[in-house]
């Protein structure tokens, strides 16, 4: 790192609020009424009273964002304005579902959006400059590998609900996929964008004809292959299909050849036709998804009750805590989205889709404008990974696509995605910082 | 690489969009037929979740009410003396939906928004349901249950004066405190035992199931006399021990092969088969079922709870090639069949004076403020015959008390009306046990009509008189004692 550039570090760090800034702060604050306001309906709705511990939770949410904010004011001050008020307004409004739902839930939700914000804040400090990561990419290679094996050592791994992707440390489960899929998406972009000239042309002669020398895929396909192989051995669907997703679109972002693209969505009917024929749970959901109403009692109870949940919301729903989205299992997860369905009406979760359509746009904004290739493709890759999870899941409740497991990033219960997710976000601003907005 | 970012952004907004668009397909498109699918819980919970109106008798014994729970739904409705009541309240149940006044009047019982009619309902109105007030008196509802003890049978009181149904009770009968629980489970195979047992408890016999009327069906025979051909009031009829029927060598014998005849006071008093029998065929066809329609056979009665069946008699062409057959109908056997509340109803209609008040159990709707929101307005159902016929009738009917079959329901001091009837279901299996009565005859305030079909446990050879005339007395004299019959 030269003396200049650190230079233009200092410059770019002066007291004086910035209009971005500025903005950022009102749309927190937009977004924390909002969550506090939705907080007393959901209370009001449900017991006809405004809770009792309402100030110090406004307190804290307020704060907690405020704490993220004054973090971003300081250490990336030019960084997108949008995607922290968004994240914040997720994360609430999931707060206020899982509260409605479990109380109990909802204190280690609370405790996991603290620790997610320390998270952001942390990736901030030590995330200087994008270049930082793509100095370890081989280390995150690794690291990610490891992430997704350690739920298969004895005695660590959990298995729920029929996937064997938990790990459990002491008091805490935690998903370890869900930081894989980032430490991957930076060795991808870091991998790719120096092999990029090589895989998309054709420089080895075999007899007359130039093709595309195969070498510089080996060590990309095979991290690919081997997180597909650890996922199997998992028996996950949805995380495979996302990393097999973010892999794919970025290595097609980097190289632009249709063929990588037509191969892979070979391969993924493929795999899905396997996994099928594989995992009993993968068949059902693919028949649940095509049509669950002849199981409405059985296996396609869930999506069943999450139809009804949702057509019983309407376009403006019952009103938070006057609904029975405790009627769908696992209403505070898998299912959180049809819950808004149900209690918000069309109006909530068009909300909800939108704001990760501006999360999308936000971060496909950062990748236009990123400094470096490296920076590019990785907030591309990022964006595309938390875009298709919120994809994947919400088409699943709505029956548009076969049902996975994943976690709706911010909005469901779960302290490793919000972690996880945070840190995603974090990496976006760091690099939306470093091109100056 | 910018390219192929931005047309990455592209695909993943077209992908949102497709989210979209299912989005408004579910909630918007489909939402009403998802909301109101049978199978969708919430369309329970919306009922569930909300107290429903109480239901009390006239006398203020609340007998279905809804009391606050804590399991899956937020109200349990409650029938306190659940069997007693069963037949007028019904059920609301999870699974199988509502009867009797939980159907009729579901729409009052259902938390609903409440009208705003004056000023202070601006501020007071907001939504709940309203309480019913009963005709019902529970002192006679009592009185008909452990009057007829274990036996089959249904008692219908009522006041002729406004059609007020008093008191309605049947055995056997159901709790249908199982039926509303909230575990599915238990309403099930609450229903399912109730179903398979053959007693049949949930009939509502006192107004759904219909008997042979026997004698009873005479009151019907005699006004008729007075309206289609007076001069047979006055024919004596010869003394007979049975009747010979045209067309047919079979005979019709009177009860216990007794030797009757007379004019219509005595025929009536000793309930004389061979000369009804006559006077059925005396009149014809034409003017007996004429007369028996104007009484209410063969019409539903407009009972304000679900399922009331009606009364049935022959077309009178059906006769025309069966003359045996129109004077067992004349003696109420064979194809006439009477339901209990049918015959209260004709019998109220001697009692006031020629005119059926429509029956009903609902006298007042109120509102959670207490202000009335619907009261019964009593109205005629039929005119049954003249205010002459019926006062003719009703001192035929004073006959069979004083001096005839009914003399086990005199009460001292009080004239009574009354008329017995025993319908020989078949040689094997005893008989149907009737009596019909109102009081006082002269301005009559209560009519009770009591039926005890044939059922294993009684013996062959009862009497309407015997089984059904003590369960009408006691009725009458626990009216007395409520001021009610004076």
């Amino acid at each position: 790192m030269s003396t200049v550039e650190l230079e233009g570090e200092a410059e770019r760090r002066p007291r004086i609020p910035k209009p971005r800034r500025r903005t950022e702060l009102g749309l927190v604050l937009l977004a924390d009424f909002a969550v506090v306001g939705a907080y007393v309906l959901a209370s009001l709705g449900a017991s006809a009273s405004i809770p009792g511990n309402v100030a110090p939770l406004m307190v804290a949410i307020v704060g907690l964002s405020l704490l993220a904010h004054l973090a971003t004011r300081w250490l990336a001050p030019d960084a997108d304005p949008v995607l922290l008020p968004l994240a914040t307004l997720l994360n609430g409004l999931g707060y206020v579902m899982i509260t409605r739902l479990d109380h109990h839930l909802a204190g280690l939700q609370a405790t996991w959006s603290a620790l997610g914000i320390v998270g952001y804040v942390i990736v901030l400090v030590v995330v200087r400059s994008s270049r930082d990561l793509d100095r370890y990419r081989y280390l995150l290679a690794l690291g990610g590998g490891l992430l997704m094996l350690m739920p298969l050592v004895p005695h660590l791994g959990q298995n729920i609900n029929g996937a064997r992707l938990w790990v459990r440390l002491g008091p805490i489960s935690f998903q370890p996929v869900e930081f894989a899929k980032i430490a991957l998406a930076i060795f991808f972009a870091s991998y790719l964008v120096e092999k990029r000239e090589m895989m998309a042309t054709p420089t080895v002669r075999v007899g007359n004809r130039l093709i595309t020398d195969p070498r510089p895929f080996g060590p990309v396909l095979l991290t690919w292959a081997v997180s597909l192989l650890i996922m199997t051995a998992e028996r996950d669907v949805g995380f495979s299909t996302l990393v097999f997703a973010m892999f794919v679109a970025m290595l097609w972002m980097s190289t632009d050849r249709v063929l990588f693209l037509v191969l892979f969505a070979l391969l993924l009917v493929f795999g899905a036709f396997l996994a099928a024929h594989l995992f009993p749970q993968v068949n059902e959901r693919i028949a649940n998804w095509i049509n669950p109403w002849p199981h409405a009692a059985s296996s396609g109870y869930q999506p069943v009750q999450a139809e009804y949940a949702m057509g019983t919301g309407g376009v403006a729903g019952t009103g938070l805590g006057l609904g029975h989205p405790g009627d769908v299992p696992i209403a505070y997860s898998d299912y959180i989205f049809s819950s808004f369905g149900e209690e918000l009406g069309f109006m909530g979760t068009s909300i909800i889709v939108m704001s990760f359509a501006l999360i999308m746009g936000s971060g496909i904004r950062i990748a236009l404008r990123a400094r470096s290739e490296f920076a590019k493709l990785l907030a591309a890759g990022l964006t595309v990974t938390i875009s298709l999870q919120a994809f994947f899941i919400m088409g699943g409740v709505v029956r548009l696509l076969p049902f996975t497991g994943l976690a709706l990033p911010f909005v469901a219960y779960g302290g490793s995605s919000l972690l996880a997710n945070y840190v995603l976000i974090a990496l976006l601003m760091r690099i939306s910082d470093e091109a100056g907005g | 690489m910018n390219r192929q970012i931005r047309k990455m952004g592209i695909v993943l907004a077209l992908l949102f969009s497709l989210l979209f668009l299912q989005l408004n397909n579910i909630q918007v498109l489909q939402a009403h037929k998802l909301a109101n699918a049978p199978a969708n819980p919430r369309v329970a919970s919306r009922l569930y979740d909300q107290p429903r109106g109480d239901v009390s008798t006239a006398d203020g014994v609340v007998i279905a009410r809804s009391v606050p729970t804590h399991d899956i739904y937020h109200f349990l409705r409650q029938y306190p003396n659940g069997p007693l009541y069963a037949d007028i309240t019904g059920y609301f149940s999870l699974i199988y939906g509502t009867w009797g006044v939980e159907s009729s009047y579901d729409s009052y019982l259902t938390s609903h928004i409440q009208p705003v009619r004056n000023l202070s309902d601006v501020i007071t109105a907001g939504s709940g349901p309203d309480d019913i007030t009963l005709t019902i008196d529970s002192v006679l509802q009592g009185e008909a249950r452990s009057a007829l003890g274990g036996e089959t049978g249904a008692v219908v009181a009522l006041d002729p004066r406004t059609g007020a149904i008093l008191a309605m009770y049947a055995n056997p009968t159901y709790d249908p405190n199982a039926l509303a629980s909230h575990n599915r489970e238990a309403v099930m195979s609450a229903w399912k035992s109730n179903i398979a047992n053959p007693s049949n408890p949930m009939l509502d016999r006192a107004y759904r199931r219909s008997y042979a009327p026997g004698s009873t069906f005479k009151i019907i025979d005699s006004s008729a006399v007075y309206d289609h051909d007076p001069s047979l009031a006055t024919k004596s009829y010869p003394y007979l021990t049975a009747l010979t029927l045209p067309d047919t060598n079979k005979k019709l014998s009177n009860y216990a092969g007794e030797l009757c005849g007379g004019t219509l006071p005595t025929l009536l008093a000793v309930s004389c088969d061979s000369g009804f029998g006559q006077i059925g065929l005396d009149l014809g066809a034409s003017n007996l079922v004429t007369e028996a329609e104007s009484f209410g056979f063969n019409k539903v009665p407009p009972l304000d709870l679900p399922g009331a069946a009606a009364s049935t008699i022959p077309a009178a062409s059906a006769f025309a090639r069966n003359l045996p057959g129109l004077a067992y109908s004349a003696i109420g056997q064979e194809d006439v069949q009477a339901t209990c509340l049918g015959m209260a109803l004709a019998t109220a209609g001697i009692a006031d004076h020629g005119v059926i008040m429509a029956p009903h159990v609902m006298s007042q709707i109120r509102n959670p403020q207490g202000r009335l929101v619907k009261s019964y307005a009593p109205h005629p159902w039929l005119t049954a015959t003249s205010a002459a016929t019926a006062s003719a009738v009703t001192a035929l009917m004073v006959g069979v008390v004083q001096h005839g079959t009914a003399s086990n329901v005199a009460i001292p001091g009080i004239q009574v009306a009354a008329k017995t009837g025993t319908a020989q279901t078949s040689t094997s299996s005893g008989s149907n046990n009737w009596l019909e009565a109102f009081a006082p005859a002269s301005n009559p305030s209560l009519v009770v009509v009591v039926v005890v079909p044939a059922q294993t446990g009684l013996p062959l050879d009862t009497t309407g008189s015997e089984i059904a005339g003590p369960i009408v007395a006691s009725m009458f004299r626990a009216a007395i004692q409520e001021g009610r019959v004076k």
